[in-house]
């Protein structure tokens, strides 16, 4: 049955299951009176095959849902999927089988190993599960991500901009269910921000890649087919086919 | 933010137990040695003060050699003493009791073997006269007739003899004979003399025993109360004949306090030494250590000066760490060091020396040392890296900098390393060709500063080839270690240094080792020519031996061989006397210069060619040479023999020899075969049944044993250089330790991107592989060219084959590898278990 299912996806994404969900999903620190959610009752569907950002202001939950969903975090409550697959059900060997498998990471800093090369640090995963190089997808990668030169350098003699590039290569390497960037243009230029930006969107355009991206941004947010808001560990709105300008207006509406 | 700090706090605190750990076992050591020797020290003199606390003189032979090192061995190297002596002194006012006495070797005999070690069976005139003799019976009576013998309580009670029992005593002069126990004794307190066993016989049978008819070895005199025992001690003088002296029981208790403390004195050198080598390798653990974190703090140490702490107080913070750690690792280590001792203590009651249940003495001193060596240690090894955190620029807070090596430090790095290399080298070979010790313990630290200086320049492609095989063989994780093991190569290579000191000091051990079974080897090729080697104890074995094997069907020639202390040119020597009836059938002198049998036949002096040349002998010379008890003499050098350690540098006549001992005891009978003869091994075995303190051996046998000896004594020098390798092995566990904190992020991120929790361990563990690797084979190439240095030194000293012991260093190759995944144990679980999104969140 579920075999079925996933073979739909293939063809017909709509019907499919989300590539991730979260069912009352809730997270809290601490005891008594110090207690802090940090997710308050979660529900958030991901759809496959669609660049979802999720938005809040510092401390809305948004860095702690993503880890829940990703498996790095354990919820208080609730349940999160990633596909049809339970998180909770999966002891540590699990969890790493579905994120070196399943799951692409890119982070806002020290995304890569430093004694690896670049292109050592895109088949990390692949090497990791001892599989084969995909190596016209890697072409394609490395190609359209423009570090086909760069393949042989160590991070540190790469940029900002570069290493982000590296990072989003491997996320992508194993063909993942779904990429989780955490503020992946946090810390770089507008014009380097642009490009991997501009990257993932064209990924989950014409590869069907479904990415969640948590991020301040606006104009970043802006590349996403949807955004989530997030407040106080609750889901607040969202909006579809965001522009700069209406998530600033979402933002100020719910700031305000 | 609170769990990073934690994390930080309890990463220091490892850091800190962990490099103690280091220096505590160093100080460890130093103190269980000094209290350990101070302890056997205080025993002794304990000992010999009570069993002479009555005696108010003793009477006995001058002795004629100059230094009297022999003040321990029971022979006393003194003339007996005529009986006629005794009573002249008795006669003597103020005298209360004047009692001579004997002592010999009398070994009992308990289920077939031979009881205690031969080195400590005490025969003797038992004194019933209980204020000259701390001989105590504790059951049954005095042995009055010449079968009776009284024994120590100890064997008494572990062999189960009762007073009545019969019991087989081994005796230097006449064939075992058996006696009936007439009494159990103790000496003073103790169950018996400090481990020696105890065979008392009424004087008369000692004497008959001992060889000894008609003389005595001491006489031991009681003054009557209020007597004036400086006029008592002018008035006993005046009836001695000449050559007997009279002395103070005090004075004999103090030569025998200074004779035991001079054999322990070498004891604690010997244990110190291989405490300082531990100490030595911890020295290389801490100053990694404080390197690392100096490096680690880069930022912290320079904001420290950006708000403006001087370069001197920053020196005085890291040094005032290393000081506080360096206390506070002292004085755990002196605290275990006692235990260390209590330790020892009942492992020696295990060999069965059983000390008095004296408590164990600490003298202020033991604390002195060895808080001063470990702080002095902890202290020195940190000032390299406290120099290094002065030299921070301050704007290196604002920078995110590596600890990175420049070009020019590194070429510095060489030249120093080099000139301290090579000086050490120089030193070595210097202390090794004069001979001095001390250069040449010198010369090796240097050697090893130097060598630890350079190890950096090839830690890097040493690593990446020791790598390689682990890359391909584990896949990502084993390249990622080796990849890490590259990435600091000085932090690789100070950590590795440690153990390359341990395993350098190992493998010149092995390689000296395995040169002196090899000579050992040759030595008895080269020298013996009897088919069977009859050996005993030490001290010798009864004279009945070798004419009773000489009667054996198909024995040829029977050699005899004794040995006994002379003095030749007012120096102490060895002299080897043997029977040279016959002897080209048993011994191979390797003559090259005069006549060997004909020349020992014709009372003549043998030396060897190493003494001829060191002492300007050729044949012909007339040496002065003294014994204890037949005095000054001349002797003419007959003939000169290739240098063999076997059979010693001067050999005489047994005719000669025996007019110059009294009663000395065979330590070797060497028997040839007549042509067509069979079963004569066995015939020898068979008779030798009755001395179960004697053995008989064919050469290949003997060789054998003399290489399982040399192996044995290899085996205790190698548990002593344990300790070394395991606190190098903790120097490893520190680097690792603090490498996965270092990269806790990086770690979190592989395993985000799907790192399984055994890939990290493999990852961990192949680095550490790497590090102990790249130690062990700098260390095993050092060390073969230390072991060869040292064993070509030592040729004059009979080691003329240098062999390498390729096996065993393959050996010590693998161990090491062993150890290095040992030592990764914790660190990879550590690292395994690191939580995922804790290590990314932090910073």
């Amino acid at each position: 049955m579920l075999n079925e299912v996933d073979d739909m996806t293939q063809t017909d994404q709509g019907l499919a299951s989300p590539a991730a969900r979260a069912v009352d999903l809730s997270k809290t620190y601490g005891k008594g009176a110090a207690v802090v959610r940090a997710l308050d009752g979660v529900n958030v569907e991901f759809d496959r095959g669609r660049f979802t950002a999720v938005m809040g202001p510092s401390g809305s939950g948004k860095s702690t849902l993503m880890h829940c969903m990703a498996g790095l975090d354990t919820p208080t409550s609730g349940r999160a999927f990633v596909g049809d697959q339970e998180i909770e059900a999966l002891d540590d060997a699990g969890l790493t089988d579905l994120r070196r498998d399943q799951i692409g990471f890119v982070f806002q800093s020290f995304n890569l190993v430093p004694t690896l090369t670049a292109g050592e640090n895109i088949t990390l995963p692949v090497d990791l599960a001892g599989a084969e190089i995909d190596q016209p997808w890697f072409d394609y990668l490395v190609g359209a991500l423009g570090i086909a030169d760069r393949l042989s350098h160590r991070p540190s003699e790469m940029s900002g901009g570069q290493q982000q590039r590296v990072a989003c290569a491997r996320a992508l390497i194993r063909r993942p269910e779904l990429i989780f960037a955490d503020e992946p243009t946090g810390n770089l230029d507008s014009s380097s921000s642009a490009e991997l930006l501009s990257f993932l969107r064209r990924s989950v355009t014409e590869h069907d890649q479904s990415i969640v991206m948590v991020t301040h941004d606006p104009r970043g947010a802006a590349y996403a087919d949807r955004v989530v808001f997030l407040a106080d560990g609750k889901v607040v709105g969202e909006l579809a086919s965001p522009t700069a300008d209406s998530v600033v207006e979402q933002m100020m509406k719910l700031g305000g | 933010m609170g769990k990073v700090t934690v994390k930080g706090l309890l990463a220091r605190k490892l850091r800190l137990a962990l490099t103690g750990l280091a220096i505590v076992l160093g100080v460890t050591f130093v103190t269980g040695t000094l209290v350990l020797t101070d302890t056997l020290n205080r025993t002794f003199d304990s000992l010999v003060g009570s069993a002479y606390q009555h005696v108010s003189f003793q009477i006995r032979s001058d002795t004629p050699f100059s230094a009297t090192k022999a003040a321990l061995s029971r022979s006393g190297d003194r003339k007996p003493i005529p009986a006629s002596v005794e009573a002249a002194v008795r006669r003597v006012p103020g005298v209360a009791y004047a009692d001579g006495s004997v002592e010999g070797y009398a070994q009992f005999v308990a289920d077939g073997n031979a009881v205690g070690n031969s080195g400590s069976a005490l025969g003797f005139s038992y004194d019933p006269n209980r204020q000259l003799s701390s001989v105590r019976l504790v059951a049954g009576r005095a042995p009055t007739s010449a079968d009776a013998v009284i024994m120590d309580k100890a064997t008494a009670t572990k062999y189960h003899f009762r007073v009545g029992d019969h019991v087989r005593v081994l005796l230097g002069s006449s064939a075992p004979r058996t006696f009936t126990i007439s009494g159990i004794v103790t000496f003073g307190s103790d169950d018996n003399l400090a481990g020696a066993t105890l065979a008392g016989f009424d004087l008369a049978t000692a004497q008959h025993l001992f060889n000894s008819r008609g003389y005595y070895g001491t006489i031991d005199v009681l003054a009557k109360p209020g007597a004036d025992n400086v006029r008592l001690q002018r008035a006993i003088a005046r009836v001695l004949p000449p050559g007997v002296q009279v002395v103070s029981g005090q004075t004999v208790a103090n030569e025998l306090s200074s004779a035991v403390s001079d054999a322990l004195s070498f004891l604690s050198t010997a244990l110190l030494v291989f405490a300082l080598i531990s100490l030595f390798v911890g020295a290389f653990t801490i100053f990694n250590t404080f390197s690392i974190t100096v490096g680690q703090r880069t930022r912290e140490l320079a904001l420290l000066r950006i708000v403006g702490a001087s370069r001197r107080q920053l020196f005085r913070s890291v040094l005032g760490e290393a000081a506080v750690l360096g206390l506070a690792a002292s004085a755990v280590g002196l605290g275990l060091g006692v235990l260390a001792a209590l330790g020892l203590k009942a492992l020696l009651g295990a060999f069965g020396i059983t000390l008095p249940p004296a408590s164990l003495v600490f003298e202020a001193r033991t604390a002195v040392v060895a808080i001063a060596v470990g702080v002095g240690v902890t202290v020195i090894s940190a000032i390299g890296p406290a120099r290094r955190a002065v030299r921070i620029a301050p704007v290196a807070a604002l920078e995110d900098s590596r600890e990175d090596e420049g070009e020019v430090s590194m070429r510095r790095r060489v030249r120093t390393g080099s000139i301290v290399g090579l000086a050490g080298i120089a030193a070595l070979v210097a202390g090794l060709t004069a001979p001095t010790i001390a250069l040449v313990g010198a010369g090796a630290v240097a050697m090893f500063i130097g060598a630890g200086m350079l190890a950096p320049v090839v830690a890097r492609p040493m690593s990446g080839v020791l790598g390689r095989p682990l890359a391909a063989l584990l896949g990502t994780p084993g390249r990622l270690g080796r990849e890490n093991s590259m990435r600091s190569p000085r932090r690789t290579a100070q950590t590795a240094a440690a153990l390359m000191v341990g395993l350098a000091l190992v493998s010149a051990i092995a390689v000296l080792g395995a040169s002196l079974s090899k000579s050992a080897k040759s030595e008895v090729d080269s020298a013996i020519r009897a088919a069977y080697i009859v050996t005993g104890p030490n001290s010798g074995f009864s004279n009945t031996v070798a004419p009773a094997v000489s009667r054996i069907p198909g024995v040829g020639v029977v050699t005899t061989a004794y040995k006994g202390p002379f003095e030749l040119r007012g120096g102490q020597q060895s002299l080897v006397g043997v029977t040279t009836a016959g002897l080209p059938q048993t011994v191979n002198l390797a003559i090259t210069a005069g006549r060997g049998a004909p020349a020992l036949a014709a009372g003549q002096l043998l030396i060897d060619t190493t003494t001829a040349s060191a002492k300007h002998l050729s044949v012909g010379s007339m040496v002065p040479v003294t014994f204890a008890q037949t005095g000054a003499s001349r002797i003419r050098v007959g003939g000169i023999f290739k240098a063999n350690p076997l059979i010693g540098s001067y050999v005489v006549g047994a005719r000669y020899f025996l007019s110059h001992f009294d009663n000395p005891l065979p330590i070797v009978v060497l028997a040839s075969t007549r042509p067509g003869a069979r079963n004569v091994g066995r015939a020898i075995n068979n008779y030798l049944n009755v001395y179960p303190n004697v053995g008989v051996k064919t050469r290949a046998q003997f060789e054998q044993s003399q290489q399982s000896s040399i192996n044995q004594e290899l085996g205790l020098v190698y548990v002593l250089l344990a300790l070394a390798i395991v606190v190098a092995l903790i120097g490893i566990v520190n680097t690792l330790m603090l490498s996965v904190f270092e990269r806790t992020h990086e770690l979190g991120l592989l395993r985000a991107v799907g790192m399984k929790r055994k890939q990290v361990k493999a990852m961990i563990r192949s680095e550490a592989v790497i590090i102990a690797l790249f130690g062990a084979v700098i260390g095993l190439i050092i060390g073969t060219a230390l072991g060869v240095a040292f064993a070509a030194s030592l040729k004059q000293q009979g080691i003329t084959e240098i062999a390498i012991p390729y096996a065993s260093l393959v050996g010590f190759l693998v161990l090491s590898a062993l150890l290095g995944l040992a030592a990764a144990s914790w660190p990879a679980r550590r690292a395994a278990r690191l939580d995922v999104l804790a290590a990314i969140a932090a910073d």
